[in-house]
C-alpha cells in the first residue's frame, strides 16, 4: 500500500474530485401536462444547463472538494458524481431532486430539495449535507473511492488490464480487490490519458461557466417577472373571493363581471406567454452556441478516447505476451 | 386541420347584424309563436311569452354579446398545432392541438374548449355563474369570408342570444420592421432579417 501512495498521495485524499452532470429538465413527454404543471420545455432546458453550474460554484465556494466539473452526462467511475432532476421551477419555487453516488456506487445522498427564496441557498444545503456525510469517512475509505474511481476509469479504457483490479457486488456496487504495482507502466499511461481528458472536460466545464455569465442576468429578470406574476394572481384570486357584488344574476353587471375576470386572467397569462418567447429568442442562440461547442469538444473526447483504448489495449497484449 | 383561417380579417359592415337588430327580431321571433299558440289552443303548449325578468336577461347578454364582439380586425394564425384568433382589447381566443385532440384552458375563472364541426371551428367559454358564449368560426369557398356566430347564455333565461358577424379577408400592410421580443431589451426591431 505503501508504494501505491507515491501514485495517489494521500494529502488530496479528502478532496474527493466531483463530477456534476447536466440536470434532467424534468419536462413531461405529455404536452397537455405543461400548461397544468406551469412547465416551460425551453426555460427549463436552460435551467438543465444553467443549475448545475450554480451547484459547482457552491461546491467549489466550499472549498472542501477536489476538482468540481460540470459534464452533459453522469460519469460513472468518478469519485463522486452529482445527477439532478429539476421537479418543479416556477421563478418563484425551486425543487431539484439531488442524488450523490461515489465510485464505489453507493448513494450518499438521493432527495429533493426545495427553495422559495435564492436558489443558491437550495445548493448551499446540498453541500452542507454531502459534506456531513463525506465527514463520516475516514481517510482509507476515501483512498477506497479514489483508488476505485481510478480502477473503473482504467478498465472502462483496457478491460483486459483492469477488469479484475474490482468486482461488482451483489447489490450492484463495486469493490476493490488490489491495485497495479508501482511502477506499472499501463499505470502510468492511464493517469497521462486522464490529464489530458481532464483537460477537455475542463474546456467544457468552462462553456458551463460561460452559459451561467450569459444566463444569470436574463434568468433573474424571468424570475423577477415570475415572482409578480404569482403575486398578481394571488392577489387576482383574492380580490375575486372577497368581492361583494350586488349585481342580480343574469343582470348585464353579473355577466360582463364573470367575462372581465375571465379575460383579466387570459390577458395576464398570454403576457406571461410573450415573456416566455423574449426568453426563448434571447438565450435560443446562446445554447445552440454552448450545445455545439459542446458537442464539438465531446466529440473529440469521445475519438481520443476510443483511440487511447485502442492503443492501450495493444501495448497491454504486446507486454503482457498474449496473442 | 379541416380549414385554415390564417389572415388578417376586417369586418364587413354591409353584412351581417347587431345586437339590437337581433334582439328585437328575438323578441318579434317569441310574439309570433305566443301567437300562434294562442290561435291554436289544442296545440301542445310551451311557454312562449317572455317575462320582464327574461326579457332584462336577453337584454343584459345581448349588450355582452355585442360588446365582445365589437373588434372590427381579427388576426387569426394557424399552424398544425394551435389556431390564435387574436382580438383588439381582449384575450386572445386559442385553441391547441395535441395529439390531434383539442387543447382546453382551465383556471379559476372559466373553462375555454375548442372543437372543429366539419369546417367550422367552434370555441366555448363556460365561465361562472351559468354564463356560456361560443363563437363558431366559418369560412366561404374561396377563403374570402369568414363568418363569426357568437351565441350567448346565461342562467337566468332559457332562451341564448345570437349574433353574426361578417368579415372580409385583407392583406395586412408588411411591417417595416422586423422585431423580436427579448426579456432583457423589450422589443427589438431592425430593418433588415433578425434572427431569434
Amino acid at each position: 500500500m505503501a508504494l501505491l501512495l507515491g501514485l495517489w498521495p494521500l494529502a488530496g485524499v479528502a478532496q474527493l474530485n466531483v463530477s456534476i452532470a447536466s440536470f434532467d429538465p424534468g419536462v413531461p413527454e405529455d404536452y397537455s401536462l405543461h400548461q397544468d404543471l406551469s412547465v416551460f420545455p425551453k426555460i427549463r432546458q436552460i435551467e438543465s444547463l444553467f443549475l448545475p453550474f450554480v451547484l459547482r460554484e457552491a461546491l467549489t465556494g466550499a472549498g472542501d472538494w477536489g476538482a468540481v466539473r460540470v459534464v452533459p452526462e453522469p460519469d460513472e467511475s468518478a469519485e463522486l458524481s452529482i445527477t439532478g432532476a429539476i421537479v418543479h421551477s416556477d421563478g418563484e419555487s425551486l425543487a431539484v431532486s439531488l442524488r450523490a453516488v461515489d465510485a464505489r456506487g453507493r448513494e450518499w445522498i438521493g432527495a429533493t430539495y426545495h427553495t422559495e427564496g435564492r436558489y443558491e441557498d437550495l445548493f448551499e444545503r446540498f453541500v452542507a449535507d454531502l459534506a456531513g456525510v463525506r465527514n463520516n469517512f475516514d481517510d482509507r475509505t476515501l483512498q477506497g473511492i479514489v483508488n476505485l474511481s481510478l480502477m473503473r476509469y482504467s478498465a472502462a479504457l483496457v478491460p483486459d488490464a483492469f477488469a479484475d483490479y474490482f468486482e461488482q457486488t451483489p447489490e450492484g456496487g463495486y469493490r476493490l480487490l488490489r491495485l497495479p504495482a508501482d511502477g506499472d507502466p499501463m499505470m502510468a499511461r492511464i493517469h497521462r490519458v486522464r490529464s489530458v481528458e481532464f483537460v477537455m472536460t475542463d474546456a467544457i466545464d468552462e462553456k458551463y461557466r460561460e452559459l451561467h455569465e450569459e444566463v444569470d442576468s436574463v434568468y433573474e429578470i424571468w424570475r423577477k417577472y415570475r415572482r409578480w406574476y404569482a403575486n398578481f394572481t394571488a392577489e387576482e384570486a383574492l380580490r375575486n373571493e372577497l368581492r361583494e357584488t350586488n349585481a342580480a344574476k343574469g343582470s348585464y353587471e353579473a355577466l360582463r363581471s364573470a367575462y372581465d375576470n375571465y379575460r383579466m386572467d387570459r390577458l395576464a397569462e398570454q403576457e406571461q406567454d410573450k415573456w416566455i418567447v423574449g426568453f426563448n429568442n434571447e438565450m435560443t442562440p446562446v445554447i445552440e452556441r454552448m450545445d455545439e461547442r459542446i458537442a464539438e469538444l465531446s466529440g473529440w473526447v469521445d475519438e481520443g478516447y476510443t483511440e487511447w483504448a485502442r492503443i492501450l489495449g495493444e501495448l497491454f497484449e504486446i507486454e503482457s505476451g498474449l496473442d | 386541420m379541416p380549414a385554415n383561417f390564417s389572415g388578417s380579417w376586417e369586418r364587413d359592415y354591409s353584412r351581417g347584424e347587431d345586437a339590437q337588430g337581433a334582439l328585437n327580431s328575438l323578441f318579434r321571433q317569441r310574439q309570433r309563436l305566443v301567437q300562434q299558440q294562442s290561435q291554436f289552443p289544442g296545440s301542445p303548449r310551451q311557454s312562449a311569452g317572455i317575462s320582464q325578468r327574461e326579457a332584462n336577461a336577453l337584454i343584459a347578454l345581448a349588450r355582452l354579446v355585442e360588446e365582445i364582439t365589437r373588434p372590427d380586425v381579427l388576426t387569426i394564425t394557424q399552424d398544425d398545432y394551435e389556431i390564435r384568433v387574436a382580438r383588439k382589447d381582449d384575450f386572445e381566443l386559442s385553441c391547441s392541438f395535441f395529439d390531434g385532440i383539442a387543447q382546453g384552458t382551465d383556471s379559476d375563472y372559466g373553462t375555454e374548449v375548442c372543437s372543429w364541426d366539419g369546417n367550422s371551428l367552434v370555441s366555448y367559454l363556460v365561465l361562472p355563474g351559468g354564463l356560456t358564449i361560443s363563437h363558431r368560426f366559418t369560412m366561404s369557398e374561396d377563403r374570402n369570408y369568414l363568418r363569426v356566430i357568437t351565441t350567448a347564455k346565461s342562467s337566468a333565461t332559457r332562451t341564448p342570444f345570437t349574433l353574426h358577424r361578417y368579415y372580409i379577408r385583407f392583406e395586412a400592410p408588411p411591417n417595416a420592421f422586423n422585431c423580436i421580443e427579448t426579456l432583457s431589451m423589450k422589443r427589438v426591431c431592425s430593418t433588415g432579417e433578425i434572427e431569434p
